[in-house]
């Protein structure tokens, strides 16, 4: 039963919720300020659904902190599997929505399973490596079984043909890699089945558009109409708020809607041209303070599955954050990822909060032995 | 010790958590890197592309300045068109706007998209202009379905609007787009490649008043092209009014007069009618036929149109009043009566014998009446027209003292009116002979010259100004088109005061024997003008034919048989009222036959509509009079006498 008890209250990580409470309440704003783009008829729907989407988010946060992770242990297995459950429902259930079945939708409400899904897939490699410390894995074939449970969720997801998100969940899963003990030759052979497997992904899985953008980000002036000119709208943006930005509500880019997609995959660009250098700054400090954070506790968890839980939570923030912003400032190819707790996406904003919910309750539990 | 016993017992090893960390600073200051370089070292730049994004500079036309006539009624003015343009930028779905503008317009989608062609990188953000005057059915289409357009535009531009079309065109003239050659000239400084300006007429004299200055706007506009905002606008200096000396009442008389002349087998009579004031110079109609309507020159002209207008036989862009000369006839002898009087070889009873020919040098020059006049003064000769009259009167006076006093009338020389390409005429001298055909003068030459059939040449204005001049004493006026310029709001900018080119101070005696021998071609019975008479005033004239091709070609065809490039232009030149001459009219039906039967009726028209609008004269009894007229009143005036009947049965050809 969910219960905090008076030791873990004492040990509450105040500063890691003021953290996430400042980063949401300036992805809030920004987005308000994405989703109005010049127009005056009242509160924007998207942000309206947006904030509805908090209003059940922040109680699934709190089950999440509520929940003393080890008992989420022992349900580690069920969790996942049910998260694959869902996920595997939008294969039949869901409609294509933009050339992807990635939603699946119930009168009003919409809800992206791949989202809870790598919120599953955290849990379950939590528990993987916790039996298994990665310290003490040293070859690649002992990561035959945890790339086999990734493996499911993304290839589901690439099945719904949801690039981005496939790509991303792939990268939440590498998170554990690097703690483990698997000596450099070896990475040096995953890349070249990592090359190959690019390879393949490009000429078998991708569609023609997610080949164009990727030879677009090679060279985005080569059409600025065509796909190019979201990266290139983008640049734009952000270099044109300068150091101050160009204000609230007062980016030309955006409330003129020269960017594309400018509430969700490129709704740091609305950040870069309203608040600048200074803001942007400051927010991409914020993010990486919130990620520090995240593996200072997984430092200093007292257990495996607390540790490999942080460590999770962690990539599960990092990827998207660092795809996304890399993407905005045009150092890598446009794809479809939203920046936690900035985008549009209720799907996305409940997993990153339900995520943000486990590292406090790992923080606070840390002195529980 | 225990914290290498700890070590082992860790979940994760602290090592890798520091690299994980240092991992995370790198990438996020890798970012901030990023962020520095895009915003504050390409800032300006990109800054710069944002606003190029949305800020559009859009050029605000002034308004053209209004044309009004003497009485302040509007002659040209300006009107809004709505125009259609394309950002290439901004247009999405190239393919589905230019179907939709096709048939939004009614157009084929083809050719519009060609329009367009295919703008350069920087060119795309330049409107490309489709549509110049969208009907406003157009209009209502393509802005219902904006939604769905971007990058289309529409915007309203002000347009160049002449109220009554053909009226008055060659003296307001055209516009057009400004030449390259012009763009190189000093006062074209200001201009761009694109601008309209006045290219013929009064537009172009008076471009510098009518031209207002262009104001500028910049705006904000969204991805589709749409304005959002105005982020600040200077304001277009509306161009200034011009202030006609015309009479626009005068106008329309004497453009009608010209639509209603009936000639034999030309069912489109050609030719100029200028009326002066004669106390002035104020050009109060000017008329050239075939005319054309300068509204079709206010956008850009239709190449059918301009095709029709340039390879037109009769060249109706030229404006026959001030650029066609023609040889004056019978009217130049009114100037040769006045020239005997001023140098004294005749007075008002000097009579000649008229047997119906003059000898001279040897041979006989005909009068037109085979029979001849008998014995003639000057009076009986103006009316009836002699020849040998004015023969006699030349050889007297000698080709040198007629052709320094009748230069003086401003023969041969241009106006000086305010409109370009002004023809000369021709005042035949020894010395402009010399100049002409480095030729001598023969004296026989001096015999045809007295009869306006030499060399001599005038336009119809320079024969309306030598008229007011008979009338005024002699004072030969500059013809005043413009009376003033004025403000859009009404402020006084630049006034034009009437101007006395050369005083030749005729006598009053002079000027009045003149004047009566022209009022007796009107008046009296016999003479060749009675088509001119207006009831209750004192009108003068004298008709004039000139013969275009020698007489042998024509001799004995039936007049509607001669093609009408070979017919005799008729004349028409007068002056009213008798008593203190206000108004001087000069009527070219060119290939008009007769001047008494084509062109007095045209005069007579103008000097109607004068006195009528100085309650001198009743108005004309409308033609189809009701069938019972009602009893006039006893002690009213009887109805003024219809004119065309009372000069019925003129056959005079002089």
């Amino acid at each position: 039963m969910p219960s905090i008890d008076r030791r873990s209250l004492q040990h509450f990580d105040w500063l890691l919720l003021g953290l996430v409470g400042l980063l949401l309440g300036f992805g809030l704003a920004n987005l308000y300020s994405a989703t109005r783009a010049g127009s005056d008829a009242g509160i924007p729907a998207e942000f309206r659904r947006q904030a509805l989407a908090l209003a059940v988010a922040l109680p699934a946060m709190l089950l999440a902190i509520a929940i003393d992770y080890r008992r989420l242990e022992r349900f580690a297995t069920p969790i996942f599997v049910a998260s694959l459950l869902l996920l595997a429902s939008t294969l039949v259930l869901a409609p294509v929505t933009r050339g992807n079945r990635s939603w699946l939708i119930w009168g009003p409400l919409s809800l992206q399973p791949a989202e809870l899904a790598k919120i599953g897939l955290v849990v379950a490699l939590a528990r993987w490596f916790q039996r298994h410390p990665p310290a003490r894995i040293q070859r690649l074939r002992d990561l035959a079984a945890p790339a086999l449970v990734a493996a499911i969720p993304v290839g589901v997801i690439i099945l719904q043909r949801d690039l981005g998100v496939a790509v991303l969940t792939l990268l939440i899963a590498c998170t554990y890699l690097p703690f483990t003990g698997i000596p450099w030759r070896a990475w040096a052979g995953l890349a070249g089945v990592g090359a190959l497997g690019l390879a393949g992904l490009w000429s078998f899985f991708l569609k023609a558009y997610q080949q164009k953008r990727i030879l677009d980000f090679l060279d985005p002036s080569r059409d600025p109409l065509a796909s190019g000119y979201q990266a290139i709208q983008s640049k734009i943006a952000v270099g044109s708020g300068g150091l101050l930005g160009k204000g609230w509500l007062d980016g030309t880019q955006t409330q003129l809607r020269f960017l594309p997609t400018q509430h969700s995959d490129f709704v740091f660009s609305v950040l870069a041209e309203e608040w600048g250098f200074v803001g942007s700054v400051a927010v991409l400090a914020l993010y990486a303070f919130v990620l520090l954070w995240g593996l200072a506790i997984a430092r200093n968890s007292k257990d495996g599955f607390g540790a490999m839980l942080a460590i999770g939570v962690v990539g599960l923030l990092f990827w998207p954050a660092v795809v996304n912003v890399a993407m905005v400032l045009g150092l890598a190819p446009v794809i479809g990822v939203p920046l936690p707790l900035f985008s549009y996406g209720g799907s996305a904003l409940l997993a990153s909060l339900i995520g943000l919910g486990l590292l406090l309750n790992v923080s606070m539990r840390r002195y529980m032995f | 010790m225990a914290r290498t016993l700890d070590r082992g017992s860790e979940p994760i090893q602290p090592a890798r958590i520091r690299l994980a960390m240092a991992a995370v600073v790198l990438v996020f200051a890798l970012f901030a890197g990023r962020l520095f370089q895009l915003q504050l070292i390409e800032g300006e730049e990109l800054r710069r592309r944002s606003e190029q994004n949305s800020v559009r500079t859009v050029r605000l036309e002034a308004p053209r300045g209004e044309i009004v006539d003497r009485e302040g009624r509007v002659v040209a003015t300006t009107r809004p068109a709505f125009g259609l343009e394309v950002v290439p930028h901004d247009v999405r779905d190239h393919g589905r706007t230019f179907a939709a503008l096709g048939q939004l317009l009614g157009e084929d989608p083809a050719a519009l998209a060609s329009a367009l062609g295919r703008p350069s990188r920087a060119g795309r953000f330049k409107p490309v202009r489709l549509a110049d005057d969208l009907s406003p059915d157009q209009l209502a289409r393509v802005e219902v379905h904006r939604y769905a357009l971007a990058g289309v535009a529409t915007d309203v531009r002000p347009r160049r609007h002449y109220l009554e079309g053909t009226l008055a065109a060659h003296l307001l003239g055209t516009l057009g787009e400004i030449r390259g050659d012009q763009l190189e000239r000093e006062v074209y400084r200001a201009y761009r490649p694109g601008d309209v300006i006045g290219q013929t007429g009064l537009e172009a004299q008076f471009e510098r008043y009518l031209r207002g200055e262009a104001g500028g706007r910049n705006v904000v506009v969204d991805v589709a092209g749409r304005e959002m905002d105005v982020l600040e606008e200077v304001e277009a200096r509306p161009g200034r009014r011009v202030v006609l000396a015309l009479d626009l009442d005068l106008q329309r008389a004497a453009e009608q007069a010209m639509s209603e002349v009936q000639l034999p087998n030309d069912p489109r009579p050609t030719g100029a009618v200028v009326a002066l004031d004669a106390r002035t110079g104020d050009v109060l109609a000017m008329v050239s036929r075939p005319a054309f309507d300068p509204n079709d020159f206010a956008g850009r002209v239709d190449a059918a149109t301009w095709k029709a207008l340039t390879t037109d036989e009769w060249v109706p862009l030229q404006n026959r009043a001030i650029q066609n000369q023609f040889p004056p006839g019978s009217t130049f002898k009114a100037f040769v009566a006045a020239a005997a009087l001023h140098e004294g070889v005749a007075n008002e009873h000097t009579t000649v014998f008229c047997p119906g020919s003059y000898w001279y040098g040897g041979r006989a020059y005909r009068c037109w009446k085979r029979g001849g006049h008998g014995s003639v003064d000057l009076h009986v000769a103006l009316r009836s027209s002699c020849d040998v009259f004015f023969y006699t009167m030349g050889v007297k006076l000698g080709i040198e003292r007629m052709a320094s006093f009748i230069s003086g009338l401003g023969l041969g020389l241009p106006t000086g009116i305010a409109l370009a390409h002004e023809a000369p005429g021709v005042m035949p001298s020894p010395e402009w002979k010399r100049k002409r055909f480095k030729e001598r003068w023969y004296p026989g030459e001096t015999v045809s010259v007295s009869i306006g059939q030499g060399y001599n040449l005038v336009t119809p204005l320079q024969l309306a100004v030598a008229y007011a001049a008979l009338g005024n004493g002699g004072r030969v006026l500059r013809p005043r088109v413009v009376l003033r310029v004025e403000e859009s709001d009404g402020r006084q900018v630049e006034s034009f005061a009437p101007e006395v080119r050369q005083n030749l101070e005729i006598a009053p005696r002079h000027m009045e024997a003149v004047l009566r021998g022209l009022e007796a071609v009107v008046s009296e019975p016999g003479g060749t003008g009675g088509r001119a008479r207006v009831a209750g005033v004192r009108v003068g004239g004298k008709t004039g034919t000139s013969q275009v091709v020698r007489l042998e070609r024509t001799l004995g065809m039936d007049e509607a048989a001669i093609p009408k490039r070979y017919r005799d232009h008729g004349w028409f030149a007068a002056i009213a009222p008798i008593e203190a001459p206000e108004i001087a009219v000069a009527v070219l039906v060119e290939h008009g036959l007769h001047g008494s039967t084509a062109a007095a009726p045209v005069a007579q028209r103008v000097l109607q509509r004068y006195f009528e609008k100085t309650g001198r004269t009743a108005p004309l009894a409308p033609p189809p009079a009701p069938p019972v007229a009602p009893e006039p009143a006893p002690g009213e005036p009887a109805p003024a006498p219809q004119v065309q009947a009372a000069a019925g049965g003129i056959r005079a050809v002089h």
